[in-house]
């Protein structure tokens, strides 16, 4: 099996092909009893030929760039070789056959038997247009074969590319909803607080500015993902107003623990977009973070129920979920549930990260 | 003057529709509503000529506060951006405005709504003031699933009755809406729609042909292709009715 995978498969095709050749017609002297050294003598030498000339022809075809061109030139082309090839194929045979036949016999009778060239020539040429057309045919199909295959293989890597390219999209998530909304609200405010407008420009630009950065990068120290959702929330109570109420309990250790960046972001975004915003009187969102049972677990309560929608809309969730399996595998979870009647709680468990 | 009402749950977004509509003093605005309840309330105590109406509010969306209405204002819709109703508006080509408001956009859209008013005026200048009655050429907002429309009464052909709902039938379509018969057949001018039967309301004026049926009833075939029965008694208000 070594052996024959240092060989290139075109190669192997060669030898194999001809050889086989070569036994049919080994084959069928034998049976017409025709078989002797010098028919065996004639073989080998037009095996070697044609070895040799369908090797030229090959490196014309690769030359000439054949297997790019459309289907018209190709099959145009393809006869055209195969004429071509099989002519000069016939000439060498008659003349090589000859010379050698002379060689061999070096009697004067020999060289003075009247030979008609023309005639001989046209003959061999038939017969190798037979093999040249056969070869062009298992050349041209197994290139065909390979490109076809080649093609679905890189539609499957296309399609894989354009999976990964969602994650990532994902990933850089911010609802266009709250970016109109929140412009809408600035504008507003522009003329009744100016001095909140514009600490909300510069709150609107850290969340635009760190969601295109995250896709860069795997984690971020905790207290850099704190303060983008600090500043969203600061918007969104411009939004609801006395509808919002936001509550803290961060332990400061846990600043400095790396998190997948924007997923605290999705679970703040997804508590008042499926929470709060359903809510007429509005509610409550309270974000914890601390070490329990040797691990950092962020928590996202929000008022609001579990709905069927909830679960359907998992945008937010699934890729919350798929994020923290590629990133830490077994050793990180995510639940979400509704607690005490009327709050839905999501809770990210991560692992302790050692920190200088 | 044009009597406007803005529903919207974010204060600052009703303000800021405020300031943008100073530029246009045709339109006075007369009422404000948080939520889609609100937003009914008031419409149906104000009885506005407009109203500007956001999509995604607490409680109830702006399309399911519509759908509760025997008879739809005219609406501007207003949203950030939510492409469930973009798709909506797309489909059915309503008037929307994306927030924050383009001043150019608003006055489009007022201007859209001033030609259509003046081609109201025109066709019915002999309204009946009634305002409890349904007059054909008022409209009702119809929603059913991802798709919603905004239908004339004259283009409505039938109505069926499905336990508590109603299906109404308009050109390619019958959606669902969330009203009985009995409530539709006390709102609706009886001059154009005729109970023809325990379960359908049919428009005078959309039938194709009349045939006489079993019993001594009649078969109505309306214009979509729908054939209804009309029941022994209600045969003879029908015939009555038609012969003058």
């Amino acid at each position: 099996m070594s052996v024959f995978k240092r060989i290139p498969t075109y190669w192997l095709f060669q030898f194999f092909g001809w050889g086989l050749c070569m036994l049919v017609n080994v084959f069928y002297a034998y049976t017409f009893d025709k078989f002797n050294s010098k028919f065996l003598y004639g073989i080998l030498v037009y095996m070697a030929l044609g070895i040799m000339l369908s090797h030229i022809m090959r490196l014309v075809i690769n030359k000439a760039n054949m297997l790019t061109k459309p289907i018209e030139q190709q099959i145009f082309g393809f006869i055209f070789i195969t004429v071509v090839f099989s002519l000069v194929t016939g000439m060498l045979e008659t003349f090589l056959w000859n010379y050698l036949t002379w060689l061999r016999e070096a009697s004067p009778a020999a060289s003075k038997k009247q030979v008609n060239y023309s005639k001989l020539v046209i003959g061999n040429s038939f017969n190798s247009f037979f093999y040249m057309f056969i070869w062009n045919c298992i050349y041209y199909i197994y290139h065909y074969v390979q490109k076809s295959r080649r093609q679905q293989v890189d539609t499957l890597k296309l399609e894989t590319l354009v999976k990964e390219l969602e994650l990532k999209t994902i990933k850089s998530h911010i609802n266009p909803h709250f970016i109109f909304n929140a412009l809408n609200s600035i504008r507003a405010l522009i003329d009744e607080n100016p001095l909140r407008a514009r600490g909300a420009i510069t709150e609107l630009s850290n969340i635009l500015r760190s969601s295109m950065q995250s896709d860069k990068l795997e984690t971020v120290p905790f207290e850099r993902e704190l303060n983008i959702v600090k500043d969203y929330l600061a918007l969104e109570y411009i939004r609801f107003e006395d509808r919002l109420k936001i509550e803290y309990d961060i332990d400061e250790d846990t600043l400095d623990q790396p998190v997948p960046p924007m997923m605290l972001q999705t679970l703040v975004e997804n508590a008042i977009k499926h929470g709060i915003s359903k809510q007429l009187s509005g509610g409550t969102v309270k974000i914890i973070s601390d070490f329990r049972y040797n691990h950092h677990e962020l928590v996202v309560q929000n008022t609001g129920h579990l709905t069927g929608s909830y679960n359907a809309d998992g945008f937010g969730l699934t890729s919350t979920q798929n994020r923290l399996q590629l990133l830490f595998g077994e050793k990180a979870n995510f639940t979400i549930k509704e607690i005490n009647g009327n709050t839905v709680e999501a809770k990210v468990v991560l692992p302790v990260a050692a920190v200088a | 003057m044009i009597r406007a009402i803005i529903i919207d749950d974010e204060r600052l977004a009703r303000n800021e529709l405020r300031k943008l509509l100073i530029d246009f003093p045709e339109i006075e605005v007369v009422a404000e509503g948080a939520n889609a309840n609100e937003g009914l309330e008031k419409i149906e105590t104000i009885n506005p000529d407009l109203v500007f109406l956001d999509i995604q509010m607490p409680g109830k969306t702006g399309f399911d506060m519509l759908a509760e209405l025997d008879k739809a204002p005219h609406v501007i819709f207003t949203t950030a951006y939510d492409e469930y109703a973009l798709k909506a508006f797309e489909v059915n080509a309503l008037d929307y405005l994306l927030k924050p408001v383009e001043p150019r956009r608003l006055a489009d859209a007022i201007q859209k709504l001033h030609i259509q008013e003046e081609k109201e005026q025109s066709a019915n200048s002999e309204v009946n003031i009634n305002r409890e009655m349904l007059h054909e050429d008022d409209q009702v907002f119809v929603k059913d699933g991802e798709r919603c429309w905004f239908v004339k009464l004259n283009e409505i052909r039938l109505f069926e009755s499905v336990g508590n709902y109603a299906k109404v039938f308009f050109g390619p379509n019958k959606p669902l809406i969330l009203k009985s018969l009995n409530a539709l057949e006390e709102r609706l001018d009886e001059k154009t729609f005729f109970r023809a039967n325990r379960k359908h309301i049919v428009n005078l004026r959309l039938i194709d042909k009349i045939e006489p049926y079993f019993n001594g009833g009649l078969l109505l075939e309306m214009k979509g292709g729908e054939k209804i029965e009309v029941s022994r008694r209600q045969t003879v208000k029908f015939k009555e009715m038609m012969s003058l």
